[in-house]
């Protein structure tokens, strides 16, 4: 099966000035590919290039070289833009239309049958919780609703793929994660849904998989799970330790203050291979220690970003 | 076909909201009015016994003016002002349209469908020209209706100055478009489109500035001549088919509408190339 998004050699350099004589590397060789039904976040702090990724995704943008595909079309062919749904993370609605009308307008243009289009708004609109606001100007919503009524704009020709850029900007916690939920139902459903969001903790909650850009390029992919573990280092939760325990084993671990229960404790432990780990574990379980849970350790994906994107300090 | 239409239903709402549409509108609306119910004809066995305006008989020989004259007469005026007032005030309202549609988070949208960005500039351009176009019948042709039924004189080749009006329209409104899609400068593309047809009305009098040139300078004045669009050198030619007297030239006509095409060609090919 053929991947949702596939990008090769991806570079953009942006010209500007009397003579075009000043350059920008927005892009420098990117190589990108997204699965279908994925929930993929991408990441990077302002100017690193992801914006002007999605643009050339989405046709918005040229490429300077590489080549962009979506579903195995061409990214600038406007076909490959059937199957999909799009939020800007600064999008300017007319703002004398209705929410029914700015979506049947945008339903029009997306190739959205009348029929499908008389039965879908209402309930997109309900998904959303805007039905009460239905019939309102778009010039009289606030900022979360805009961005909810965004989000069912993008949602109109029932996308295969859907991209949003920053969808929780300026929306408030309830709605935040009314939105968080919507994604976890589309991805359920099997949409392939691609994030662009500086809210790390909520690209946390929600996708799989997270690529992190940096000044034009793709520093780091891979699942989220496998990009915040440390390194053979372990939680270790289990019943108190005996003082009979030998000294090498007890050295091996630290306490960690905070425990699920008051009869556990739980340690942090550094072993360098699986063999070691074992080796500690059969010498807990020889002295009547019962374990509870062993699991590596993670940081948050802020700290894992920070890290990434943060120049080495002097 | 339905992207096309979404677009033109979205050209019409946003011209609507423009008030000065509304005011060329309502300005239309008077003039017929005016026609209608101000301009009092006595029509006596086929011939213009009297005339009266506001109920004031108009100074000026109205005796001896024939009925056709004075149907003629009174197109000739509406298709001139149409022409020049009329073109001129939809180019003032129309010409923020081509700049919106570029404005950030809205193209953006738009060119997230799958609409082809020469189909898109196309619609949007397409909302304009029928939207002027339904303000021009409207007026033009209303006139058109109301003086016949008061004469009974169906003067059908006027109606060709309405195709006049709305193609010279949609000549300037390349050079608007032209510059909408290359600078996103309102005032820009205003600026160069009332430029042109400014410089259009001297061009016209190339027969009687040609002889005061040297060489160069009327070489250059040649260049100029057959390059730009003769906006006012059309207008006579509306004027005429009013008065239902043959044209002599069409070339002006053929040059303002070559230059037009080479204005929306240039205006879709830097659209093909932009980022946004």
């Amino acid at each position: 099966m053929s991947a949702a998004i596939a990008v090769d050699g991806l570079c953009k350099t942006y010209r500007s000035g009397l003579f075009r004589n000043k350059t920008v590397e927005a892009l420098r060789g990117i190589d990108l590919t997204v699965g279908r039904g994925h929930v993929f976040g991408l990441l990077g702090p302002n100017g690193a290039g992801k914006t002007t990724l999605v643009k050339i995704l989405l046709g918005i943008v040229h490429p300077t070289a590489g080549d962009a595909h979506l579903f195995d079309v061409p990214a600038t062919r406007a076909e490959a833009r059937t199957r999909v749904g799009y939020l800007p993370e600064k999008h300017t609605f007319p703002g004398l239309l209705t929410a029914t009308q700015m979506l049947d307008l945008y339903g029009r243009m997306g190739r959205v049958s009348t029929a499908e289009r008389a039965t879908r708004i209402p309930e997109l609109l309900e998904k959303v919780g805007l039905s009460a606001q239905a019939d309102r100007k778009i010039n009289t919503f606030s900022k979360g609703m805009l961005q909810r009524v965004g989000i069912a704009q993008a949602l109109l020709n029932n996308p295969d793929l859907l991209f949003l850029d920053e969808p929780t900007d300026g929306v408030d916690p309830v709605g935040r994660r009314d939105i968080r939920d919507l994604l976890v139902w589309l991805r359920d459903e099997g949409t392939t849904i691609f994030i662009n969001s500086h809210l790390l903790s909520e690209v946390e909650k929600v996708c799989g998989e997270v690529a992190i850009m940096n000044e034009g390029e793709l520093v780091r992919q891979g699942g989220i799970g496998q990009l915040t573990s440390v390194e053979r280092e372990y939680r270790i939760t289990c019943t108190p330790l005996p003082d009979s325990l030998p000294g090498a084993a007890a050295s091996q671990m630290m306490r960690v203050d905070e425990a699920p229960a008051p009869e556990l404790e739980q340690w942090r432990v550094a072993a360098e291979t699986r063999t070691d780990l074992n080796a500690l574990l059969d010498t807990l379980r020889s002295h009547n220690v019962e374990l509870e849970a062993v699991e590596p350790v993670r940081r948050s994906l802020e700290d894992y970003f920070i890290d990434v994107v943060s120049p080495p300090s002097a | 076909m339905q992207p096309t239409l979404g677009l033109i239903y979205l050209t019409f709402r946003e011209l609507w909201t423009k008030k000065i549409v509304l005011g060329l509108f309502i300005i239309s609306s008077l003039i017929l009015m005016m026609v209608a119910f101000a301009l009092n004809l006595d029509v006596v066995d086929g011939s213009l016994a009297g005339l009266r305006l506001f109920g004031q008989t108009p100074d000026g020989p109205v005796e001896g003016l024939s009925l056709e004259q004075l149907v003629f007469g009174i197109e000739s005026a509406v298709a001139g002002a149409t022409y020049w007032i009329g073109i001129l005030l939809a180019l003032f309202a129309t010409a923020p349209l081509s700049v919106s549609l570029l404005e950030r988070g809205h193209i953006d949208l738009l060119l997230s469908k799958p609409i082809g960005r020469t189909p898109l500039l196309l619609s949007h351009i397409a909302g304009v020209w029928v939207a002027v176009s339904v303000l021009a019948l409207y007026l033009m042709g209303g006139v058109w209706l109301i003086l016949s039924i008061k004469t009974g004189v169906w003067h059908l080749p006027f109606l060709l100055s309405i195709g006049l009006v709305v193609l010279m329209f949609g000549v300037m409104y390349g050079v608007v478009a032209l510059m909408g899609v290359w600078t996103e400068s309102t005032a820009l593309a205003l600026i160069v489109s009332y430029g042109l047809i400014f410089a259009s009305i001297v061009l016209a009098a190339s027969d009687a500035i040609l002889d005061t040139l040297g060489m160069v300078g009327s070489t250059a004045f040649v260049a100029l001549y057959h390059i730009m669009p003769n906006f006012a050198e059309v207008s006579g030619l509306a004027a005429r088919l009013a008065r239902a007297e043959s044209a002599t030239d069409w070339y002006p006509l053929f040059s303002a509408v070559a230059f037009g095409a080479v204005a929306y060609g240039l205006a879709l090919w830097i659209f093909n190339r932009r980022d946004f």
